[in-house]
């Protein structure tokens, strides 16, 4: 039971008050009105302009490009200034929340990969997403762990997945792979089936040598990695 | 051990102490829940008290590899993992089985990439499969009870001892990789003694004696 006043509320004999709520995109405040106050779920949190602004006002040309897709707002700023970025967006605009990092591969010419990089505001409830291009030259992008410490783990995947390094990050190991793949699984370049013989299966016997799956072993590929565990003496190596 | 009696060596001691360790063994299982993806679930109806696995003396599961003597790999297994699923299963006191639990563990199911081994039995030696996806729990006490039908055919007394073609006492290579001869490193050692003696035989059945218990 809802009530009176909630905006949520609809007489279901009233076929005109049953309407498919959908989110106002940028120019349909102007045209239709009740579409911006109807929708309950419109609190139109992906909206940022004033903390765009801010961010202009205060990093200018680091501010490569604006983009809204979907009513979502999307801030391509300059890759070795995304951690003073991040710190502002933090301390005065208060997005206090990490929610998602990650990467992409657009397999173009120049620029080719992009890291996001998802922020929320819990107290002002808004979102906003930033980008850094990368180019395949020079994989290195600065790590926002110092600002949020959430950052440590999706950098991690990011590196594991596309290969990207993560400056001053306290851990880059792989996430997912061990740390003797010699690639990126999300490159767009890398088969989807895997390369035969990049990761060996464990001995068939307690002493013996690591072995291949059959579908490598097909393709003639023989294992030559050791699983061994390190050693922890440091004067044997 | 058994006197000239026939029967691949078997005597009226060897099949009656096999019937009593056969029948102690097949009711006694103690599982490894090697849970990796949603076939755990299922599993631990398994062990619930819905489906009860206690009737079938295996309500035990054992999270400690010296305690197990059957493991149920439940779930997808990465390349990654399938290191640690070896360490596992070679901490495991013979004898031991192993089940397959689902479509991805047997085949690799609907994870057709780079990081997904495609069927646990190309670095374990399965005993029994189980299809679906993910099974359900009647099917993983038919898989149990398939596992007890197995132990109560088996030859333990000479198996573990004396008689019995190398080959046929522990099934160590996955029948596929016969296929690809030199392409999978034979052991080192020469004392070794589970390795098979003859590679093109493809046959690594457990229980492949060819007479049944005269019991």
């Amino acid at each position: 039971m809802s009530k009176p006043d909630d905006p949520r509320a609809s007489n279901p004999q009233d076929p005109e008050k049953l309407r498919f709520h959908f989110t106002p995109s940028a120019d349909s405040d102007s045209r239709r009105d009740d579409r911006a106050t109807d929708n309950p779920h419109a609190k139109d949190t992906t909206r940022v302009p004033e903390v765009i602004e801010a961010l202009q006002d205060e990093f200018g040309a680091a501010v490569l490009e604006l983009e809204r897709y979907a009513n979502e707002d999307t801030v391509y700023v300059e890759k070795r200034r995304i951690r003073e970025i991040c710190r502002f967006l933090r301390a005065e605009e208060d997005f206090d929340y990490f929610a998602d990092l990650g990467g992409i591969d657009r397999f173009t010419e120049e620029d080719r990969y992009e890291v996001f990089y998802n922020l929320v505001s819990t107290e002002r409830q808004k979102r906003i997403r930033l980008k850094v291009r990368v180019d395949e030259t020079d994989m290195t992008v600065p790590s926002v762990t110092d600002v949020y410490r959430a950052a440590n783990w999706n950098e991690r995947e990011a590196y594991d997945m596309f290969g990207f390094e993560f400056v001053d990050h306290p851990d880059p190991r792989r996430m997912y792979m061990p740390e003797d793949f010699e690639y990126h699984p999300l490159r767009k370049e890398f088969p989807q089936l895997g390369v035969p013989g990049s990761l060996p299966l464990p001995p068939q016997t307690p002493d013996g040598e690591l072995t291949m799956d059959p579908f490598a072993a097909a393709h003639g590929s023989k294992p030559v990695k050791s699983y061994d565990e390190p050693s922890t003496d440091p004067d044997s190596e | 051990m058994a006197g000239p009696s026939g029967g691949n060596g078997q005597g009226f001691f060897t099949t009656r102490v096999d019937a009593l360790l056969n029948w102690a063994r097949s009711n006694s299982l103690m599982p490894m829940p090697m849970g990796l993806a949603c076939c755990a679930i299922e599993m631990m109806g398994f062990a619930g008290p819905k489906y009860d696995s206690a009737r079938f003396g295996s309500e035990a599961m054992r999270f400690s590899p010296r305690q197990a003597d059957l493991m149920i790999v439940a779930g997808w297994c990465s390349y990654k993992m399938s290191h640690a699923i070896r360490r596992v299963w070679d901490q495991m006191g013979d004898p031991k089985w192993c089940v397959a639990m689902g479509a991805c563990a047997s085949t690799g199911g609907m994870h057709r990439c780079y990081g997904v081994v495609q069927g646990v039995d190309n670095f374990l030696p399965v005993d029994v499969y189980i299809s679906g996806c993910p099974p359900r729990p009647e099917s993983v006490l038919h898989a149990l009870m398939d596992i007890q039908e197995k132990i109560r055919n088996e030859y333990s007394v000479v198996q573990d001892y004396e008689f019995g073609k190398v080959r046929e006492r522990a099934p160590i290579q996955p029948e596929n990789t016969n296929k690809f001869p030199g392409q999978l490193e034979k052991p080192k050692t020469q004392d070794y003694t589970l390795e098979a003696s003859d590679p093109t035989a493809a046959d690594t059945e457990e229980e492949s004696s060819p007479e049944p218990i005269a019991a």
